[in-house]
């Protein structure tokens, strides 16, 4: 494994909030630090791109120092325009009295030359923004000015890519288009990246690797199926909105099976088997709501191993589908389903319905 | 839709309607009261006997070049100095307590009545002044001199470009210059490429404000810098001087300046709306 191409780990304190990180990213990946809005991920990007000093630590961009202050050494700074990191704000912060070219031509060092001249229009090819050039920001769409934000960034050939919520003010089919487009341009680059978000889907759709901040600290770090999609923590799993967190039981552990049964009031599921639970004790069991699988009647036989009955209690829009509330003899089961779906079973409030879900789907979190 | 924009032009017809009767007749007023006496210096100069001669005579010339000079190194040094402490207040200002203080404070020779500002700067620069022994031991001495002119037209007339220059760079979003550091643009080429730019209309407003200002200056100069052709008679004391023995020079004075004044306030209008329009 080579060195990681921008790396480092910085204690801030910046308006009386404190924020430790330790993050590393190679060239051609993306970091992407997830957290609810004031966790402190803006400011860990502002750090790292050198428009806020940490008190104490170390940042390396591309193997250079660019920031450095701790015991032993003498300490280390270069301002942020010799930092080479390309930086993408989340409301884009396009120049208001610059054409889309000028924008992107910015920060090249001959901005009228020929060679800058190339540079502007391979990024204008590259991010689809032909026929635009003479433009002002203002006569732009939000995925125009962002698609321009992001060439503004990549124009002088930075070493490292700083994106804060880059999809934020973009609609949902907007975003799927535009994510598909960063990550080729990403690959292409092979530049590292750090992507700050609080979306799960984004995170999972660009995140090579994941951290989650809360409070100003990493909770949790790892590839982004496992750590968004089953964290091991219950901390984590409210963070990243595991919809369906249940206190249960293990009245017996089923070694044969390679599960363990749950149990909750009248109803009961199965998890894997865990090392380190035991008959009688309380666990939290954790379950997606795009993991269960909704059913006007219980399936004649599949492989599935938990099919819960109960009664339909809410049906609530949740972009780009629904979220159904099912009652389970007490227990609340939240399972996400597609507007067709709906349509198709005809959902509606009172109705019975069953909710079938893989043992593999149940992760246990620990507190 | 149609009916917001139909209200936003106009005709809400419920709205203080009653009121509008007032508005027309005060309006009628104000411009009559501001249009007549222009339209009577125009008429009353275009009919005065030795307009022409006054216009081109030594007097009028020379006050004319001696208050085009003074006033456009006034708001060189404006300007110069203006800049950098607009900045300091915009970007600094909303944190320290001192720049506050010192931002009130801007503003007091727009208050100040000029012939009291030309007393204090008598008060501190004259022979008999605070820094007048030392400025003497130098040979220097500021009193009754076209130096004195400059000095008394920077007191007056600087508020008015810091004001508009302070607004002006408050309303550029630092996280704009953050950007622009990151594509690797210094701070000092930040300034030039953006926020100088981002906040030219304010500016020029500004400068345009402060050089009226410091070309109609009166009281101040002739407190401080005196009466004397040729050195620090500007065209205002030139007028007052002419009155008794020119009425056709006052005039022809008069008139320049009242052109030039028009002349500025278009200037203005048209550079800033190029660049609004240039920059929506």
């Amino acid at each position: 494994m080579s060195k990681p191409a921008a790396g480092g780990s910085f204690s801030a304190s910046i308006g009386g909030f404190r924020i430790s990180l330790d993050f590393s990213v190679d060239a051609g990946q993306v970091l992407v630090l997830f957290g609810s809005s004031g966790a402190g991920k803006t400011t860990a990007l502002r750090t790292i791109a050198g428009l806020a000093r940490p008190e104490s630590g170390r940042i390396e961009i591309a193997g250079r120092t660019v920031f450095a202050d701790e015991a032993g050494e003498p300490p280390a700074w270069v301002p942020p325009h010799l930092r080479r990191v390309g930086y993408v704000t989340q409301q884009n912060h396009l120049f208001p009295h610059l054409t889309l070219s000028q924008n992107i031509a910015y920060g090249l060092p001959e901005r009228r030359g020929d060679s800058a001249r190339q540079r502007v229009s391979h990024l204008v090819r590259r991010l689809q923004l032909e026929g635009l050039e003479d433009r002002r920001v203002s006569q732009l769409s939000g995925g125009q000015q962002q698609r321009t934000a992001l060439a503004r960034a990549l124009a002088p050939s930075p070493d490292l890519l700083l994106l804060d919520e880059p999809f934020s003010s973009l609609d949902m089919e907007l975003r799927r288009t535009l994510g598909a487009e960063l990550r080729s341009a990403i690959r292409e680059l092979n530049i590292p990246v750090i992507m700050v978000t609080h979306s799960r889907e984004e995170a999972l759709a660009l995140g090579d690797t994941v951290q989650i901040i809360d409070a100003g600290r990493t909770v949790a770090q790892g590839p982004p199926l496992s750590v968004l999609e089953q964290p091991g923590q219950g901390q984590v799993a409210r963070l990243v909105g595991v919809e369906n967190l249940l206190n249960m039981r293990i009245p017996a552990r089923l070694p044969q099976d390679g599960t363990m049964v749950c149990e909750a009031g009248e109803r009961s599921l199965e998890t894997p088997l865990a090392d380190g639970y035991a008959v009688g004790d309380t666990v939290t069991v954790g379950i997606r709501a795009s993991d269960i699988i909704l059913a006007t009647g219980p399936l004649p036989q599949s492989s599935a191993r938990n099919t819960w009955s109960g009664v339909v209690s809410a049906v609530d829009l949740r972009p780009p589908g629904y979220e159904v509330a099912l009652d389970c003899a007490g227990t609340l089961l939240r399972c996400h389903i597609t507007g067709a779906s709906l349509e198709a079973m005809n959902i509606s409030s009172g109705q019975p319905l069953w909710a079938i879900f893989k043992a593999s789907s149940c992760f246990l979190l620990s507190e | 839709m149609m009916m917001f924009k139909s209200a936003a032009n106009g005709n809400r017809i419920a709205s203080l309607g009653a009121l509008a009767p007032a508005g027309v007749v005060a309006t009628v007023v104000y411009v009559l009261f501001i249009g007549l006496p222009i339209m009577a210096l125009l008429v009353r100069a275009g009919q005065q006997e030795g307009f022409l001669a006054g216009l081109t005579g030594p007097l009028v010339l020379q006050a004319l070049r001696l208050t085009v000079i003074t006033s456009v190194i006034s708001l060189a040094v404006v300007v110069v100095i203006g800049t950098p402490f607009a900045l300091l207040l915009a970007r600094r200002g909303p944190t320290s307590r001192l720049l506050r203080v010192i931002d009130t404070f801007v503003e007091l020779p727009i208050v100040l009545p000029p012939v009291v500002a030309g007393v204090a700067m008598l008060m501190a620069f004259g022979r008999n002044g605070l820094l007048g022994p030392a400025l003497a031991s130098v040979g220097i001495s500021l009193p009754f001199t076209t130096v004195a002119v400059v000095f008394a037209q920077i007191f007056v007339a600087a508020p008015f470009y810091i004001r508009a220059a302070r607004i002006g760079f408050a309303g550029v979003d630092p996280a704009y210059e953050e950007v622009s550091q990151t594509l690797g643009v210094s701070p000092w080429q930040t300034f030039w490429r953006l926020t100088l730019p981002m906040s030219r209309p304010s500016l020029l407003t500004g400068a345009t404000l402060a050089w009226a200002r410091a070309v109609s200056e009166f009281g101040a100069t002739i407190m401080f810098a005196g009466n004397l052709t040729g050195r620090t008679q500007t065209m205002p004391l030139a007028i007052m001087t002419t009155m008794e023995s020119s009425l056709g020079a006052a005039l022809a004075l008069a008139a320049l300046m009242l052109a030039m004044s028009a002349l500025a306030l278009a200037l203005l209008s048209v550079l800033v709306r190029r660049r609004a329009e240039s920059s929506p």
